[in-house]
């Protein structure tokens, strides 16, 4: 197993370095001219070809890969172009805000994802299972930023139940240990800002899970019907096991080795930076500042993210294919 | 049972959660102004940024050598008791303060204010501080005379530099020791003014916080702290304004403004200091001929067409200056909406059945909330009806302005934000040898003669009507249709008083009180 992980981060280096060669040559390519961007509506020609030159975008373009390639090896991602700060230190200070909300919503979609997805396979073809699944269709196809408005208006507007944008209060000063509120909330123990912060995460993360849960529920469904028709199962109905027992125990278990996968590749993409809902919720993350970076062609902020990104990605995925290992004993790595 | 039993627990927890996180923050909130805006400022040097979000902060915290009557684009004294113009217009001799301190305690005086300015000027600026050369361009040098007293020698007269003075951008006095400490000004990030307010903190993504200076040499703010929180989404901003849980909010969409007044906030709505226009490209055929721009403007209804595309947000520009600024001059008027006239001017030249190029941006602007997209789309169809055949190509705005610089297409469109409330600025646009500036590439000697007697003439009639002749003559030569000038629009909660957004478009926190 430690032999496996072992090359599976070793790969993790020409994957990286991949990514940043793909992305460093698209910016370049396909974006318009940071130059004019930063500017703005005064710059002249000339004051952008002498900053373009001033920025080493007139090099070739091997010359200025290679001037990011010795900033990358050393942990630095560059500098913004519009703020001059260090990319590495706002891609770190807007993280913990992607992760927490991501985290939070995987959670949530493996709840009530895996739970209806249950339902429904157990109770095939009857009306439970019927408005499970219509659930989960209307899960996928409910465009995110208009649930989240939704949801803003009802709980937050109309109702008055919840807080509408942000993280925390915005009168509140947070502790600053890991950037997870939650967590620094509780270690600080401020009790009173752990439960405004967890309030603020209840509708983004409905908002952010809705289209996980609903593709865990679907997965779910099929994996333990596939499941249930197995002979080990036939055999524990005819041992006389209870339902729960043969539906928990025996058919649950297996039948989650695909909806891990699932999991995975959702928490994976829900890593990346969940725009619309960072957008919607004023959610302080990294998928509003890349998205950003990308519409001004602030090059060292989108190549640094798409880093960070890529990373988490391949990280994530190396730890569920390692969970597989503990969930099916049948699975050996070398 | 279990997973039902989750699902409570975690109801209860949402609930409790909810009730706690509204009763948190009431405690502080008599004392604090929350202003909710759409981005975080690029930063808060005013040397190295040029946007509206910078802007808004930087105006409270930072003070000019002058600045702007609270309520007009007129100039007063700041920093500057007074000012005295040389004959030739070429020595300002400014008397400075006395007694006034930075935030950071350093001494304001003479010194502090030409550090300020001279690491703006050559051969100490760089090229990416946007507003340098614009509000200093034409400074010769700069003299630190006495104490509390800063002369500055021009190349050339300027009437516009006391106005330039006033600006947000570039033109604020920083302190010295807080530029000292780093090369690319750590001001952006801690910004160290003599202002009103002082800075306390920037969450990235999240909010500013500034704070009352109590040192202040001027009127002392009336409320205490002021909130920038960063809501991204303008309906999301709406929707906390409804929430009553901010008490402002720039960018007010025009299809929310119903549902927020029913909510109790009050609209804030004044007229804007911007221009959106369509441009011919009159460098070459086919609009360099002026009777084809004449039939092409007289084919447009722009009243119409501005009362549907902005929904009563806009008005109908008639001229290239706002109406409320000096030189704007109320008789002129471009062609008149007249299609039958069109047809006939173009049987007349022979341009019936014409196929033309119209270039645009994809996106809204500030002056543009419909799209440059929407626009050409909606000027298309006047001009099919006069038999010309317009195709469009759109770009996003970035490229965009490279496409206009290199005098791509036959009519473009664009616009213009005001930025120190002087004629000059706008009507500078048509002389500039820039194409990205004069995106119509107009070249008049008549004019460009006008606009260099208007920039040195001193403010008065006879300055505002340089303004208005130069303004005649765009409508005459009809380079330029004007379509409209956006209106400012803001919600500000039920409680508060005095909001006002100023023409330059900043608040000024100070004045605002809140019950």
């Amino acid at each position: 197993m430690r032999k496996y992980i072992t090359k599976r981060l070793i790969m993790l280096v020409p994957v990286l370095l991949g990514v940043s060669i793909i992305v460093f040559a698209v910016m370049r390519a396909f974006t318009a001219d940071p130059a004019a961007s930063i500017l703005g509506q005064h710059a002249t020609s000339a004051q952008i070809a002498e900053l373009r030159n001033k920025l080493g975008l007139n090099d070739p373009i091997y010359v200025q890969y290679w001037n990011y390639f010795k900033g990358m090896i050393r942990g630095d991602l560059g500098t913004s172009l519009f703020t001059q700060t260090k990319v590495t230190d706002e891609l770190l200070g807007r993280f913990p805000a992607t992760a927490e909300l991501a985290i939070s919503a995987i959670i949530f979609a493996s709840i009530f994802g895996v739970l209806v997805g249950v339902i429904s396979a157990v109770k095939k073809n009857t009306a439970l299972d019927y408005a499970g699944m219509f659930g989960a269709l209307i899960g996928v196809s409910i465009p995110i930023f208009w649930l989240g408005i939704m949801l803003i208006i009802l709980f937050g507007v109309i109702l008055g139940w919840l807080p509408v944008s942000g993280r925390l209060d915005i009168l509140m000063t947070p502790p600053k240990i890991t950037g997870f509120l939650l967590i620094d909330t509780l270690i600080t123990g401020n009790i009173d800002m752990f439960f405004d912060a967890l309030a603020h995460l209840v509708l983004p993360t409905v908002a952010l899970g809705m289209y996980s849960t609903a593709i865990i529920a679907r997965m779910t469904r099929s994996s333990v019907l596939e499941t249930l028709q197995q002979d080990y199962i036939r055999t524990a109905w005819a041992k006389g096991l209870a339902e729960k027992a043969v539906v928990i125990r025996h058919a649950l278990r297996n039948a989650l080795i695909p909806v891990a996968t699932v999991i995975g590749l959702q928490l994976g993409s829900l890593l990346g930076g969940a725009v619309l809902t960072e957008t919607v919720f004023a959610w302080p993350g990294i998928g509003k500042y890349t998205v950003d970076a990308i519409t001004k062609s602030d090059y060292p902020v989108v190549q640094g993210a798409v880093l960070l990104v890529a990373f988490i990605f391949v990280t994530v995925n190396l730890v569920v294919d390692v969970l597989y290992a503990f969930l099916d004993p049948r699975i050996k790595y070398s | 049972m279990r997973g039902l039993r989750i699902i409570a627990i975690l109801c209860a927890f949402a609930v409790l959660a909810g009730c706690s996180g509204q009763g948190a923050g009431t405690s502080s909130r008599s004392d604090t102004f929350i202003y909710a805006q759409g981005a975080d400022p690029r930063g808060l040097d005013p040397a190295f940024v040029d946007d509206g979000e910078s802007a808004m902060v930087m105006a409270n915290v930072y003070e000019g050598l002058t600045k702007y009557n609270d309520k007009t684009t007129a100039i007063e004294p700041s920093l500057a008791t007074s000012w005295d113009v040389s004959a030739d217009g070429l020595t300002y001799v400014f008397q400075l303060r006395q007694g006034v301190k930075f935030h950071d305690g350093s001494p304001f005086n003479a010194e502090a204010a030409k550090a300020s300015i001279d690491r703006q000027l050559p051969p100490n600026d760089t090229s990416n501080m946007p507003y340098a050369e614009f509000t200093f361009g034409y400074v010769k040098s700069i003299e630190a005379t006495s104490e509390y007293v800063l002369t500055i020698y021009l190349t050339q007269p300027c009437t516009p530099f006391l106005a330039n003075l006033a600006m947000t951008l570039a033109a604020p006095i920083a302190s010295p020791t807080a530029i000292g400490k780093s090369a690319t000004g750590n001001l952006n990030e801690n910004p160290v003014g003599t202002g009103p307010y002082k800075f306390v903190s920037w969450e990235k993504g999240v909010s500013v916080k500034i704070t009352r200076n109590d040192d202040y040499w001027g009127e002392k703010a009336k409320i205490k702290n002021v909130t920038y929180q960063i809501i991204p989404e303008n309906s999301s901003r709406s929707a906390a304004m409804m929430a009553k849980t901010i008490d402002a909010m720039s960018g007010l969409d025009a299809p929310d403004v119903a549902a927020v007044r029913d909510s109790g906030a009050q609209i804030f709505e004044a007229d804007g200091m911007n221009i959106n226009y369509m441009a011919f490209n009159v460098t070459r055929e086919p609009f360099n001929d002026p009777k084809l721009r004449e039939a092409v403007i007289r084919a447009i209804n722009v009243e119409e067409l501005v009362s549907s595309l902005y929904l009563g947000y806009s008005m109908t520009a008639y001229s290239v200056l706002p109406t409320f600024m000096p030189g704007y001059a109320p008789s002129v008027k471009p062609f008149a909406y007249d299609p039958e006239a069109s047809k006939a001017l173009l049987k007349e030249i022979g341009k019936e059945g014409l196929a033309i190029d119209i270039i645009t941006y994809s996106n809204p602007r500030p002056y543009n909330s419909a799209t440059g997209t929407k626009l050409a789309e909606a000027i298309q169809g006047y001009l099919a009806q006069v038999g010309i055949t317009a195709s469009i190509t759109q770009y996003d705005w970035a490229d965009y302005k490279g496409k206009v610089a290199q005098g791509e297409g036959d009519i473009c469109f664009y616009g213009w934000i005001g930025d120190n409330g002087d004629p000059d600025n706008f009507m500078n646009l048509l002389d500039d040898k820039d194409r990205s500036m004069n995106v119509s590439g107009y070249n008049n000697p008549e004019y460009h003669d006008l606009i260099l007697e208007a920039v040195s003439a001193p403010n008065g009639d006879a300055r505002n009507a340089l303004y208005g002749e130069m303004e005649a003559i765009v409508a005459r030569d009809g380079v330029w249709l004007p379509i409209s000038h956006a209106r400012s629009m803001a919600a500000y909660g039920a409680n508060v008083s005095n909001f006002f957004i100023h023409p330059t478009g900043s608040i000024f926190f100070s004045q605002i009180t809140k019950s």
